[in-house]
């Protein structure tokens, strides 16, 4: 049952992390670019943090898991601001 | 589980390498650096998938990576402003930059 | 000692300690050093980062299943635009006039980031820059309520505006 859970999950964590490569490739300006980093890989961080987190054999790993997660989450929001404000300011170049 | 694992691990680390090659021929500065959060991203990922393969201390690892590359995002972006070292907001958007972002 | 100050060191002493206590694995032999550097971190994060505004913790933890559930929806509104052969993007920009205090403003940026379709971009003349994905989807409607359930986090109730 947990083996199943991690599956799924780590699977669907591989499809998030793709899919914000994808994004990150194919978006035709920087912002939209900077959209799909941000919230596709995000969730597929997410997703694979919770899929292992059904392999943990402690308690002491799910809270490693859960405060990497909560980490990656926070940085995630603030540096997608910061980058899209370099992004604005960034002289255009010939 | 293992062999599952291991193909998790390697898909992340072709992506990872997709962006490293994004970081060396990137469209523009801002894109560099958000191929590099995505090496950061996908870094952190690898780092636990290999923890529940082999050793679970690799967490404070990827804990590790986490804080360096938001870090290193905030570098970067000080660097950016005006006097190097400053608030990205001293920095005003040129003229017409409702135009940036929009297909384009 | 006032009330703001009082329940922010109460608080980040929970935190951090939270933290440290995952950190170590709650090893005894890590608890002693473990309540100096708690103490040391509080006192560096009380001088660094000053509390300005009474922080309603609860408020918070009802915020946050509206924020997991906005972010999947984000990741998989963006995947489906990823694979989709037209992407059906749309960008264009919003400028948000905001009364929030700087921290507040740049939360509500970051949390805004993560949600379907909106980026922040910082501010300029007191205007929240937002970048949306697709000026047609609507997904600036969201934006209001976010805004005022942070406000009221920081005990700042009222009234709904754009």
């Amino acid at each position: 049952m947990a083996d199943l859970a991690t599956y799924l999950l780590t699977g669907l964590g591989l499809v998030f992390f793709i899919a914000g490569t994808v994004g990150l490739v194919r978006f035709p300006d920087q912002f939209s670019r900077l959209h799909a980093l941000t919230k596709g890989d995000n969730l597929g961080l997410g997703f694979i943090a919770l899929g292992v987190a059904f392999q943990a054999e402690s308690w002491a790993q799910l809270a490693m898991l859960a405060l990497i997660w909560v980490l990656a989450l926070l940085a995630a929001g603030t540096v997608a601001q910061l980058v899209a404000r370099a992004a604005l300011t960034e002289q255009d170049k010939p | 589980m293992t062999v599952w694992l291991h193909i998790v691990a390697i898909v992340l680390l072709a992506s990872l390498g997709g962006a490293l090659w994004r970081v060396w021929r990137g469209r523009s500065q801002a894109d560099r650096m958000m191929a590099a959060q995505l090496i950061g991203t996908s870094g952190v990922a690898v780092l636990i998938v290999l923890a529940a393969l082999q050793d679970w201390t690799l967490l404070v690892v990827a804990f590790a990576l986490a804080l360096l590359a938001a870090l290193a995002a905030v570098g970067f972006v000080t660097s950016q402003s005006p006097d190097g070292a400053g608030d990205p907001e001293e920095a005003h958007p040129p003229k017409g930059w409702r135009d940036r972002g929009r297909n384009g | 000692m006032t009330r703001v100050l009082l329940t922010a060191l109460i608080h980040r002493a929970l935190l951090l300690g939270g933290a440290w206590l995952a950190l170590t694995s709650a090893a005894l032999e890590a608890l002693a050093p473990g309540a100096v550097a708690v103490a040391v971190a509080v006192w560096l994060s009380l001088r660094l980062l000053p509390p300005k505004h009474p922080f309603a913790l609860w408020r918070l933890a009802r915020h946050v299943p509206r924020f997991v559930a906005g972010s999947v929806v984000g990741g998989v509104d963006v995947a489906r635009r990823a694979f989709s052969p037209d992407m059906r993007l749309n960008p264009g920009w919003l400028e948000l006039p905001s009364d929030l205090p700087d921290g507040a403003r740049v939360a509500l940026g970051g949390e805004l980031s993560l949600m379907p379709g909106t980026l922040s971009a910082g501010t300029e003349d007191g205007k929240l820059l937002v970048h949306l994905l697709d000026t047609d989807a609507g997904f600036d409607r969201a934006i209001p309520r976010e805004a005022e359930e942070i406000a009221a986090i920081i005990g700042q109730a009222r009234s709904a505006r754009g």
